[in-house]
């Protein structure tokens, strides 16, 4: 009962026809997936002309400029927790926190910087691949979002999110606003501000509001895939970075001057 | 004598399991008196987002649709939206403040109970709509005027803004 290694001419032949027939099933194949994506795609397409659902034609990010950011403002903080309505709510080892003002000194130079971190919207983002029910998602445009109807308060996300940009609320909320369903049990952060931005860009986000409120306009929003956008053109002209670029997350906040 | 005795007990056993009959079986017959729900009539608008009957059968399927429409497609301004329902449903006291729409007795709530249906929503949505006014998009909040009209201007296009604007003129 031994194996013949050798395999005579006749084997050959029928091993010919075996791979050539698995190849065609494997085009076959192939060509049915890339159609079936296809008519996906265009099914999306018409979905987003009709309906106004996002696309993946732009993608939202945030410039944030350090040289005008400075220590001790928290103005983008300020405006994010108004819109949000982030209270004082919980202990301070719980608060939510959807932006974090960072003080960075390099021991060396001596040079200080202030920045502001919140998500960072990263094109392969840790937080979605983690997520056991699929509820921490990217949306078509780049924002990266907890759907929290979906969410169930595992906190997995919170773990691979190498920013530490989400927070888990422990607490029964109250008052909540109408623009920002939030509650118990739940994962959130950052969602660059999606009730105003759908409705039109021009809205931006609260924090970047807030800041050229102060007069500092340190944090400059829009499209990252229009080379023309105010964002691409003054990314280009004044030179920006991602924070730890060595993860290669492709992240959608970029920041001059770190 | 035995024989009356034993006729005494037969009248008791009788009598105590027809009690305990009734007794048990009460839900049964008085189930009528089960109070009906009263639904409060709705504070704004003619008629409501999709005709009267269907949304009374079938407002969670319309209401789920559009939260995933919403928060996975970014759709904004579309009819079912749960801010809508608030908006137009929730009462007002007397002394004209909002009463939340998931109160004892209010318009999200008398069904439910009777229906026993529990629902999470109003632990993260507002129950009421005043906080409406903070969005920036209705007329008397209190962003700066300049800012108000910015948005309006750019909102006139979209069919939210023109319901919102219905909503707010007719009251
Ligand atoms: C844990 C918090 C939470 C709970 C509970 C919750 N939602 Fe939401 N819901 C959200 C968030 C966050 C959004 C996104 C808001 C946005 O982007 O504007 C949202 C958006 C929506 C939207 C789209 C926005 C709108 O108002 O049209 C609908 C509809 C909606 N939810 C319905 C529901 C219904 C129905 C329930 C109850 C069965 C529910 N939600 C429970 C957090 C919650
Ligand atoms: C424009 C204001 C308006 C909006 C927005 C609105 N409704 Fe209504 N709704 C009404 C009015 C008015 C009625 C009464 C219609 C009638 O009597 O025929 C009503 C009736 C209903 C009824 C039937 C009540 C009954 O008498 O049995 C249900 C259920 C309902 N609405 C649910 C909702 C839900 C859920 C939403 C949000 C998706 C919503 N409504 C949004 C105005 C509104
Ligand atoms: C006319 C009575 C009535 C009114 C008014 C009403 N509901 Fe309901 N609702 C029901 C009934 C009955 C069910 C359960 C249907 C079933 O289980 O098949 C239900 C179920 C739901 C569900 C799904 C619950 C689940 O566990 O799946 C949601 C969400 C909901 N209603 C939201 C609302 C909101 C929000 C309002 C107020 C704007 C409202 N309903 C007003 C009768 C009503």
């Amino acid at each position: 009962m031994q194996k013949n290694n050798s395999s005579s001419p006749q084997t050959d032949k029928s091993l010919l026809a075996r791979r050539r027939f698995l190849r065609n099933l494997g085009l076959l194949g192939a060509t049915a997936v890339s159609s079936f994506t296809l008519l996906e795609v265009k099914a999306r397409e018409q979905k987003a002309n009709t309906t106004g659902a996002v696309t993946a034609e732009k993608r939202w990010g945030l410039l944030i400029d350090t040289s005008k950011c400075s220590s001790g403002c928290d103005a983008c903080v300020r405006g994010c927790n108004e819109e949000h309505g982030i209270e004082n709510e919980g202990n301070d080892a719980t608060r939510a926190q959807w932006i974090r003002k960072i003080d960075l000194k390099d021991k060396l130079t001596g040079s200080e910087s202030s920045v502001p971190v919140m998500c960072q919207h990263c094109d392969s983002a840790p937080c979605v691949d983690v997520c056991p029910t699929g509820a921490s998602f990217k949306r078509a445009d780049g924002i990266v979002l907890v759907n929290k109807h979906t969410c169930i308060g595992c906190r997995y996300c919170m773990m691979a999110c190498p920013y530490k940009a989400r927070s888990f609320i422990h607490e029964t909320l109250t008052n909540q606003k109408p623009a920002a369903p939030r509650g118990k049990g739940t994962v959130e952060s950052c969602t660059l501000c999606v009730h105003r931005v759908d409705r039109s860009e021009d809205l931006q986000p609260a924090c970047a509001v807030a800041c050229t409120d102060e007069a500092h306009s340190a944090i400059l929003f829009g499209d990252l895939n229009d080379p023309q956008s105010k964002l691409a053109t003054k990314m280009k002209e004044i030179g920006a970075s991602q924070v730890r670029a060595d993860l290669q997350l492709n992240t959608g906040v970029r920041y001059h001057g770190l | 004598m035995l024989r009356s005795l034993a006729t005494v007990t037969h009248r008791t056993i009788v009598s105590v399991l027809c009690a305990v009959m009734l007794i048990t079986t009460a839900g049964f017959w008085f189930a009528g008196a089960v109070a009906q729900p009263v639904i409060v009539p709705a504070f704004k608008g003619e008629q409501c987002v999709a005709d009267t009957n269907l949304m009374r059968s079938d407002h969670m399927k319309l209401l789920d649709h559009q939260r995933d429409d919403t928060v996975i497609d970014g759709v904004r301004g579309a009819p079912y939206s749960l801010i809508g329902c608030v908006d137009c449903h929730a009462q007002r006291s007397d002394s004209g403040a909002a009463i939340r729409v998931d109160a004892e007795g209010q318009f999200c709530q008398s069904c439910h109970a009777y229906a026993a249906v529990k629902i999470d929503c109003f632990s993260c949505h507002a129950a009421v709509p005043e906080q409406a006014r903070q969005i920036g998009l209705l007329p008397d909040n209190p962003m700066p005027h300049a800012e108000i009209n910015r948005v309006m201007s750019l909102l006139k296009s979209t069919d939210y803004h023109a319901k919102e604007q219905q909503f707010f003129t007719t009251n």
